[in-house]
């Protein structure tokens, strides 16, 4: 029998576990244990319930692969629960608590909080602008616009824009990116800010294209390059050089489905995932970007695919 | 059961005065009606499990209360999901789980998430880190920039904190 008080046998237990943990097999510690634990049921019983702290809940984790260091990490990245957080507007706040900035980033990139025009997830924006060219922005774009005497340059910082120009000979129109500069001719053209590249398009007269290397090239109606600071090479047309968004819909014409998903990307608030063997899939057909979620599921109905919202929060997509 | 009958009268009474109020008020608060409306049932059905038929002196207010802290829970459990998504998505696609294994690991999370609560956060973390990460004393000081004394410390006071959950 023990004559201690059960709170302190608990103690005692966690103190041998947390001794005994990180020793090597030989370590004469272990023996002080036994003598310890072989003592009274008392102890024995005590071993059992420090031992037993978490295990359901680790069982159902380690059963599965890498999940208990992303269980660990969510949570982790949440702050403590407090009731602060339930009064009212706050509440918007936690959903989108700490250990958020990259999903913010991801819906509306903070770096361009700041910029003179961007729009939303889900939203699209037409600016007419000081000299009467038209500023059409895709959803999560941004663009800082700067017109003075001399010139009229518009910096595309994330997202697509397409630009109708006013004539102007004495200031030329240009959009700058971070990968190179397009020099408006009086038309209308696209450009597209990618992680690692831009795009330009035209659909109407020509622009003249140039990149940090120097070089430079006129990009005429119908045509499609990608470029970055090392230059420029031509793409073949796809719904990404295509304007079909300034209308709200997306044009696909036996492309890829995965093209399609970073297409509709920023119509979704939320993760929107998709296997590489969906990704091959080729679609045809129009798609409408503002009711964003009847027009993922319409994919599920009518390819071979599966599209499943799980939580509120992800949306999977997978072959059947 | 001789007062089951005018038990349930009161109840349903009960429901049909306060019903819509609820809903109104969860839905001012959550802005979508099908959580309200779940959310609002939820709540009658925890007042309906209260095991002595209570006199409630201020219906609204108790059920503001009750409403008040199943919200938090959701909320919490909402938040956790999303935290858990979000480090799935930063994962390599292979290893993402299939919906029944979501399931399972979202109900690990939430049970974890509540045996921890009311502990300071970073005794929570030294926790996780050890008891998850499977880390040892020194490593986790050095992640955290806290001496293994403190380590130590932190480490029995979440254990005694759980077994004191788990055991009430």
């Amino acid at each position: 029998m023990s004559s201690q008080s059960p709170e302190q046998v608990l103690r005692d237990a966690v103190d041998w576990m947390l001794r005994l943990e990180h020793l090597p097999a030989s370590d004469p510690m272990h023996h002080a244990f036994e003598q310890w634990y072989m003592h009274c049921a008392e102890h024995q019983a005590a071993w059992q319930r420090v031992n037993s702290v978490l295990e359901t809940a680790l069982a159902d984790l380690q059963g599965l692969p890498g999940q208990v260091q992303l269980a660990s990490r969510a949570l982790r990245a949440l702050p403590n629960p407090s009731r602060r957080h339930l009064l009212g507007k706050g509440l918007a706040l936690l959903l989108l608590g700490a250990g958020s900035v990259s999903v913010l980033n991801r819906l509306a990139p903070v770096a361009d909080l700041l910029a003179d025009a961007r729009t939303a997830t889900g939203e699209r924006k037409t600016l007419q602008l000081a000299d009467g060219s038209r500023l059409s922005l895709n959803a999560r774009s941004a663009a800082d616009i700067r017109f003075d005497a001399q010139q009229r340059r518009v910096v595309l910082r994330a997202g697509d824009l397409q630009v109708q120009v006013e004539p102007d000979r004495a200031r030329p129109l240009i959009v700058a990116t971070a990968h190179g500069e397009v020099r408006a001719m009086g038309t209308r053209f696209m450009v597209r800010q990618e992680s690692q590249r831009c795009l330009v398009s035209v659909q109407q007269h020509s622009v003249l294209l140039s990149t940090p290397d120097g070089s430079a090239r006129r990009v005429e109606a119908g045509q499609a390059f990608a470029f970055d600071r090392r230059g420029s090479v031509a793409v073949a047309p796809s719904m990404h050089t295509r304007d079909d968004w300034v209308r709200g819909r997306i044009e696909a014409r036996d492309e890829p489905l995965g093209e399609l998903v970073e297409a509709l990307r920023p119509y979704y608030g939320g993760l929107l995932r998709i296997s590489p063997q969906a990704a091959q899939v080729r679609v045809f057909g129009t798609f409408l970007v503002d009711d964003i979620k009847r027009t993922l599921a319409s994919l599920g109905e009518t390819l071979p695919i599966r599209v499943d919202s799980l939580g509120f929060w992800l949306t999977r997509i997978d072959v059947k | 059961m001789a007062d089951s009958q005018p038990v349930k009268d009161a109840f349903s009474e009960f429901y049909g005065t306060n019903h819509r109020w609820l809903r109104a008020w969860l839905f001012r608060r959550l802005q979508c009606p099908h959580d309200a409306a779940d959310l609002a049932q939820d709540t009658f059905l925890r007042v309906m499990r209260v095991p002595q038929p209570v006199v409630i002196e201020e219906p609204r207010a108790f059920l503001a209360t009750v409403a008040r802290r199943l919200l938090s829970n959701l909320f919490r459990r909402r938040a956790l999901e999303k935290a858990y998504l979000e480090e799935l998505a930063n994962f390599i696609d292979a290893c993402a789980p299939s919906e029944e294994e979501l399931v399972l690991v979202h109900e690990a999370l939430v049970q974890i998430d509540q045996l921890l609560h009311g502990l300071p956060l970073r005794v929570r973390h030294v926790f996780i880190l050890s008891r998850l990460d499977g880390l040892p004393q020194p490593q986790i000081a050095r992640q955290l920039g806290i001496s293994i004394a403190t380590v130590e410390r932190d480490l029995r006071r979440a254990f005694l904190h759980c077994l004191s959950v788990a055991g009430a």
